[in-house]
Order: structure tokens, then C-alpha cells, then sequence
């Protein structure tokens, strides 16, 4: 950085000073919300220009990001916050647009997810959604591989497809095998699309594995895979799917020694940490605490508030009424499962503002202090 | 009217008083109450969210309006509309948004512009130390004589429990005084001033406590005195005037609202040593015993922060404020099957009664039971 960038940056935050304590910055993001409410100076945000739906459970969220938004790599997830009856949520959702494309994210109802159903029943074109930065390793190096398998299952499609997308707009397409496996042709999310690409393409192979194909049994099978990736040791494999095909496919490539030559993304929903029954002192479990900012650990049970056992480690948190009124402990939960004793409230999300003194921990769990 | 004749005539305090409990009853008193918040808590939802960023959007469009008839107005007319709308704006900023929000009222939100923790509000008193000496302090110790410091705010003498002294013969003054300055009042209360002049906190302490209120009162000093009267060039005095008027106008509104809460007649006040050891329940039943209602419509009730529901404050202090009218009558059904008073009145009624003991209590106590009795004379509402 030059001088002159520092002196530039050193000003900026300064000016960025003086508005907060003049509260100039609260009056400036109003009105800027009233002209647009896509705009803020806090947040990036995005008004929804077009809903697709891709398969019965599969929703495709075309978005106007406001001029916040960075941009992304293809295969790259953001993430995207819904207010759902005044409380505000996060989820981490691919974007299977292709850098350039509009921004596109492609989200599958999951059975009782809340954010997922409410985004496929109530968000409309012109509603307008909180987007995060984009993120994720799960991109292609530069130069791309000239030889490269694709393999995805049911939803894993999305990042798979902004791949697949970025290399078509670029004519990139050289040598690709593109291996899907779904639960019915029905069930294949951009199917009419993949089948356009292939046609268009002659470098990419199309391979759809379905459930219920009327030659065979469905589901993944190494042996068959392998007979229809000959050359797979020569590829570079990107893979994102459901748990029990990532693993299969993993150790697959780990016998064959070819895990360098494997990119994979994981997608994990909140609440997927197993339960504690509440109140059930018998049920107690040794849980982790991790305090992230301090760096350090210590074991907690599940049967007491977080604030007597941090203090008990010998910790010091701010608090001040211990009865859950005062919200004087009130501090970021980065990850796991806390309880509400008061409310029996369950806080599974990341990064969601917990009361330490009446949160008793339900798994392992890391704090910001 | 028995009662408003006795306190007109300047009588002795006529005392409504709650029956005893003992610890089971207030326990299950206690889970009334728990249950009614629970109710409101399971209700919570989009409308609280609109509510409050309404109640935002309000106080921006005042503030603009106020600003802009204060600059560009020449004319003695704009200049009472812009300061009253300003005034309207810190009013509802103050008791509406910050004192609710920073209470964590709207942390269930996940909102960052509703999070108590990151909430600033136009006011001289330092978020931070608010939040632990309001939300903590007097939230958690209402009322506990020598732990509430908010009781008389350590210089005034509001209930007869409290000793007298005979520089509380200048009270009434010390009041008024306190009345128009009622924003310095509250930003310097963390200070412990008194303790320094004690000789109980040193010199060192005091500057560590003053630094937060040093700084926050400094940039509201820069604001509404050398900032906003800036940008009206030529208009500068007219703009550092109605500036000062509006925070005069917010300071005797909330000086009138914050002493009907906790002073008024059929408050009562608790020794220490009745509250060790208290239940969930207990806490309840203090909360309701040391704080008062005021009658009034919603836009009264708005316009004090819905502070005129002080006591169904007092009982849920992280609820937001709007719902308190709605929970009001059940809280007061719960009350009466328990025998407990439930203080309320009309806005005169309750400042009247403040005054009242203002000006009662500057005096020495008359009676020789009260001289005898002296500061511990404290009503138990735990059963012995």
C-alpha cells in the first residue's frame, strides 16, 4: 500500500468516525433505505428479479445485487439472510449463476427446514434479501484442468452447475464429463439446460444416473462409474453431494491415491448436532466449550448455564443480573447448540447472540470471548 | 378520591399496601407471571419488528423536518414547529428506541440495527454504561435501599424510609434544578460523584468511570452546538437555540416520566436484608411493589417509552414495551387474586404525589414513631 492509499484509508475512517458519533451514519442508511431499499451502507443486499422453478422442490432465486456485492468465482456459495416473522435468519446457499450471469442462487426445500420452505412459499420477485460475501475453496484453479469430471447429486447440482455454466460462456468447454445422480429424471434440476450444453458442447459428456432407470439398480456404484469414467485417474474431479455419495466417492478416491486430484463441497444444514432431551438431568452430556477469541477449551456439562461454568474455569465474562433480565452476558455463539432455560429456546444456528447466564450448552459449542 | 384528598391536603401518606406472601405464594405468583411472559414471548413476531422500525422511521422523518425548519426558517413560527419536532424525535429516539432497545427488548430479532449491545442513542449518558448500571443496577436491585442507587438517585430523598439530612431541605431546589438538567443527571449518575466527595472513591476511580461520559457527552456537545449550528451558516444562533430547547423539552418530559415510576405514593422501598436469598417469585413481587403505572392513551404510552407501564416494565424488562398495554389488565387480575397492589393513576395524580413527598421530605420526620423508626423502616412483603 502506498502513502497516499494509507492516508486515503487513514481519512476514510476517520470521516467514517465523526459520522457514527454525530449519528450521521443512522440518518444516512434511512434515507438511503427509503430511496432503495436495496441500499445500505451496512449490508449488501439484493431485490429478487425472477423465480424459476427448477424441479418440484427446487427453486431458482434470480437477484440484483445492490453495488456492495464483490462479485464471486464460479462453484462459490454466499450467504443469504430472510427475515421470517421479524426474526432475521442466515443460510449458506451455491450460487449457480456464472460470474458475469446474473446473480443467480438455487435453493432445494429441505423437508421442515424453515428457511428453505419459506423461501420457496413466500419470497416473490421484488423482494429484497441480505446477501453475505462469496465465499468457498471450491472453484477452479487458473488455468482450468483440460480434463475435468463433474459429479454431483441431487441438490449438489447448484455450485457444480455455475462451473459448468462459466466454462460454457467462456467456450471452455474441452473435455468435460458431467456425471449427475438424482432420484428421477423429474428430480434433475437444470436437466433441459444440461442437455442444451451437451448439444452445444462436443467436449462435455453428459452421464445422468437415475434412481429409476429401468436398466439397473440406482445410486452410486464404483464399479459402474468407474466404466463410464474410463479416464477418471487423468481428471480433475470437482464433487458436491449428499453425505453418503461424497464418502463413497472419497474413499474411492483415496484407494485409488487420486485425493490430490479431488475438490469437494459440503454442504451442512444448522441443527444437524444431535440433542440433548431438555431438562432431563440424566440425559447429561460432556460437551466442549471453546472460547475462540481467547483460544482456549475446557469441558462443560450440559446440565448448568455457560456462565457459571465459564466462571468455574476461571474465566471472567461480562454479566450482572444471573436471572436472564439484564443482558449484560449477552455474547456471540460462533457455532453449536444452546438452550434457553428460561424460554427453552433452542439456538442452533452460527453465529446467533446467546444469554450466558441462562444457556446451558446442548453440544459442543464455540464462543466469541 | 379518599386518597387524592389526603395527598392534596399534604396529610401523611396513605399506603395501599400488599399483603405478605410467603415464599410459596410468591413463588407461585412468580409462575403467573412466567407463564404470561412465556404467552407473549411464543407471540413475538413480525409485528413488534414493524413496530419498532415504524417507530424509527418516525423519528427520522421528525428529525429532518425539525432540522430543516430550523435552518432554512426565519420566522419565529418555524422556529417552535422545528424545535418541537425535534424535541418529539429525541422524546420518542430516547425513550422509545434506546432505552427499549438497549434493554435487548428486540435482540430476539437477530436484527443488528435492534441489538441492544451495538445501540447508541442521542443522549449524553454512554450506551455502555447505561446498559450495566440501568439494565443491571437498578433493574436487578429495584428499590433495595443502599443497592439502588436510582432510588432519590443518591441525593434526594423520595420515601420516608430514607434518613434525613439536613442538606435534603434544599431538595425541592435540587429537584427542579435536576428537572431541567435531567439528561446530565442521568449521564453522569455512573460517576459516583457523591462517592468521591464521600472520600469513598479516589480520584483515579472517578476519572476511569468519567471516561466513557467524557467522551459521548463531548460529541453530543460537537453536535448540537458547534456541528448542526455550522452547516445553518448565518442561522447558527437560531439552530444552537432550538437544539438547547429540544433537549430542555426531552429533559422535563423524561424527568416527569421517570420520577412517576418509582416515586409516587404506594411505592415502596426494601432493606438488603429482606431480599437475601430471594426466589424468582420474590423478585416478581419486589418489582411490582417498587415501581407505578400511568393512565394514559397509546400515544401517551408511546410517547413515555411506554414507561407509564412501568411496573409491567419492571416484571418484564426484555419484553418489548409495546406489548406491556396489552399484558396490563391480566397482570393486574394476577395481582389482585394475590392481594397485591397494583400502583396506578392519572399523570397528575402521580406527579402530584411525587412533588408531594419531594417537598414532605425535605423536612425532618415529625412523628415520633418515624423519628425512632428512622431508615429501617421498610415494609417486608416477605412473610416472617
Amino acid at each position: 500500500m502506498s502513502s497516499l492509499e494509507r492516508h486515503a484509508t487513514g481519512w476514510r475512517a476517520a470521516a467514517a468516525a465523526v459520522a457514527r458519533h454525530l449519528f450521521l451514519d443512522r440518518q444516512a442508511e434511512f434515507w438511503l433505505g427509503e430511496l432503495d431499499r436495496t441500499r445500505s451502507l451496512l449490508e449488501t443486499r439484493a431485490r429478487v428479479v425472477q423465480v424459476r422453478s427448477e424441479t418440484h422442490d427446487v427453486k431458482t432465486f434470480v437477484l440484483q445485487p445492490s453495488s456492495r456485492w464483490q462479485g464471486h468465482r464460479a462453484g462459490q456459495y454466499t450467504t443469504v439472510d430472510v427475515e421470517i416473522d421479524g426474526v432475521r435468519s442466515r443460510r449458506c446457499y451455491s450460487l449457480s449463476s456464472a460470474p458475469g450471469e446474473r446473480l443467480a442462487i438455487t435453493v432445494k426445500r429441505v423437508p421442515g427446514g424453515r428457511v428453505s420452505g419459506w423461501m420457496h412459499d413466500h419470497v416473490r420477485v421484488g423482494h429484497v434479501l441480505g446477501l453475505g460475501a462469496a465465499a468457498g475453496d471450491f472453484v477452479l484453479p487458473a488455468p482450468a484442468p483440460a480434463k475435468l469430471l463433474l459429479l454431483s447429486g441431487g441438490s449438489g447440482v447448484t455450485p457444480v452447475m455455475s462451473i459448468l455454466r462459466h466454462l460454457a460462456a467462456r467456450d471452455q468447454v474441452r473435455d468435460v464429463v458431467f456425471v449427475h445422480y438424482a432420484r428421477s429424471r423429474a428430480d434433475v434440476a437444470f436437466g433441459a439446460e444440461l442437455e442444451a450444453l451437451a448439444a452445444r458442447h462436443s467436449g462435455l459428456r453428459l452421464v445422468l444416473e437415475l434412481d429409476d432407470a429401468p436398466e439397473g439398480p440406482g445410486g452410486f456404484d464404483e464399479a459402474r462409474l468407474a466404466q463410464r469414467v474410463p479416464d477418471l485417474a487423468d481428471r480433475a474431479t470437482f464433487l458436491c453431494g449428499p453425505a453418503g455419495l461424497m464418502e463413497r466417492v472419497e474413499r474411492m478416491w483415496q484407494a485409488a491415491g487420486l485425493a490430490d486430484r479431488l475438490t469437494s463441497e459440503r454442504f451442512v444444514a444448522p441443527g444437524q448436532v444431535p440433542r440433548v432431551a431438555p431438562g432431563d438431568g440424566a440425559d447429561a452430556q460432556i460437551v466442549t466449550v471453546r472460547l475462540g477469541r481467547a483460544g482456549t477449551r475446557f469441558a462443560a456439562t450440559s446440565c448448568s448455564p455457560l456462565l457459571d461454568q465459564l466462571e468455574r474455569a476461571g474465566e471472567r465474562p461480562a454479566h450482572g443480573c444471573r436471572m436472564g433480565i439484564c443482558h449484560s452476558c449477552t455474547c456471540r455463539k460462533r457455532s453449536g447448540t444452546v438452550r434457553n432455560l428460561i424460554t427453552g429456546a433452542i439456538s442452533d444456528a452460527p453465529d446467533e447472540d446467546i444469554q450466558l447466564c441462562i444457556s446451558v450448552p446442548q453440544s459442543d459449542v464455540e464462543l466469541n470471548l | 378520591m379518599h386518597l387524592r384528598a389526603a395527598i392534596r391536603r399534604g396529610a401523611e401518606p396513605v399506603t395501599i399496601t400488599s399483603r405478605a406472601l410467603t415464599r410459596a405464594e410468591a413463588d407461585a405468583f412468580g409462575r403467573e407471571l412466567d407463564a404470561l411472559r412465556a404467552e407473549v414471548v411464543a407471540d413475538l413476531g413480525q409485528r413488534d419488528a414493524d413496530h419498532m422500525r415504524g417507530v424509527m422511521r418516525d423519528v427520522h422523518r421528525l428529525e429532518a423536518a425539525g432540522r430543516l425548519l430550523l435552518h432554512v426558517g426565519v420566522d419565529p413560527a418555524s422556529f417552535v414547529i422545528g424545535t418541537g419536532c425535534l424535541a418529539l424525535a429525541k422524546i420518542l429516539e430516547n425513550m422509545e428506541i434506546g432505552h427499549n432497545v438497549m434493554h435487548g427488548q428486540y435482540d430476539w430479532t437477530r436484527d443488528p440495527q435492534l441489538a441492544s449491545h451495538g445501540y447508541e442513542w442521542d443522549h449524553a449518558c454512554a450506551g455502555a454504561d447505561w446498559r450495566r448500571y440501568h439494565n443491571y443496577e437498578h433493574h436487578t436491585f429495584t428499590n433495595i435501599l443502599g443497592k439502588d442507587r436510582d432510588v432519590g438517585y443518591s441525593f434526594l430523598r423520595v420515601c420516608p424510609e430514607q434518613a434525613w439530612h439536613p442538606r435534603h431541605l434544599a431538595q425541592p431546589l435540587i429537584a427542579l434544578a435536576l428537572a431541567f438538567n435531567f439528561q446530565w443527571g442521568v449521564a453522569t449518575h455512573d460517576l459516583r460523584i457523591d462517592e468521591w466527595l464521600a472520600g469513598k472513591q479516589s480520584l483515579v476511580s472517578l476519572r476511569a468511570r468519567a471516561r466513557p461520559f467524557v467522551k459521548k457527552a463531548g460529541w453530543q456537545m460537537i453536535k448540537d452546538y458547534g456541528v448542526f449550528p455550522a452547516l445553518a451558516l448565518w442561522n447558527a444562533p437560531r439552530v444552537a437555540a432550538g437544539n438547547a430547547m429540544a433537549n430542555l423539552t426531552r429533559n422535563l418530559w423524561t424527568f416527569a416520566v421517570i420520577f412517576c415510576g418509582h416515586f409516587p405514593e404506594g411505592v415502596s422501598v426494601f432493606r438488603e436484608e429482606d431480599t437475601r436469598d430471594e426466589s424468582r417469585g420474590q423478585w416478581y413481587v419486589r418489582q411490582l411493589n417498587g415501581s407505578a403505572n400511568i393512565e394514559g392513551g397509546a400515544r401517551f404510552h408511546l410517547m413515555t417509552g411506554h414507561l407509564s407501564h412501568q411496573i409491567e416494565h419492571h416484571l418484564f424488562p426484555d419484553l418489548p414495551a409495546s406489548r406491556y398495554p396489552e399484558i396490563a389488565p391480566r397482570v393486574r387480575e394476577i395481582c389482585a387474586r394475590y392481594g397485591q397492589s397494583y400502583c396506578t393513576g392519572s399523570f397528575r395524580r402521580q406527579l402530584g404525589t411525587v412533588v408531594g413527598r419531594i417537598l414532605r421530605l425535605a423536612v425532618p420526620p415529625r412523628t415520633a414513631r418515624a423519628r425512632a423508626a428512622g431508615p429501617v423502616a421498610t415494609r417486608s412483603v416477605v412473610a416472617a
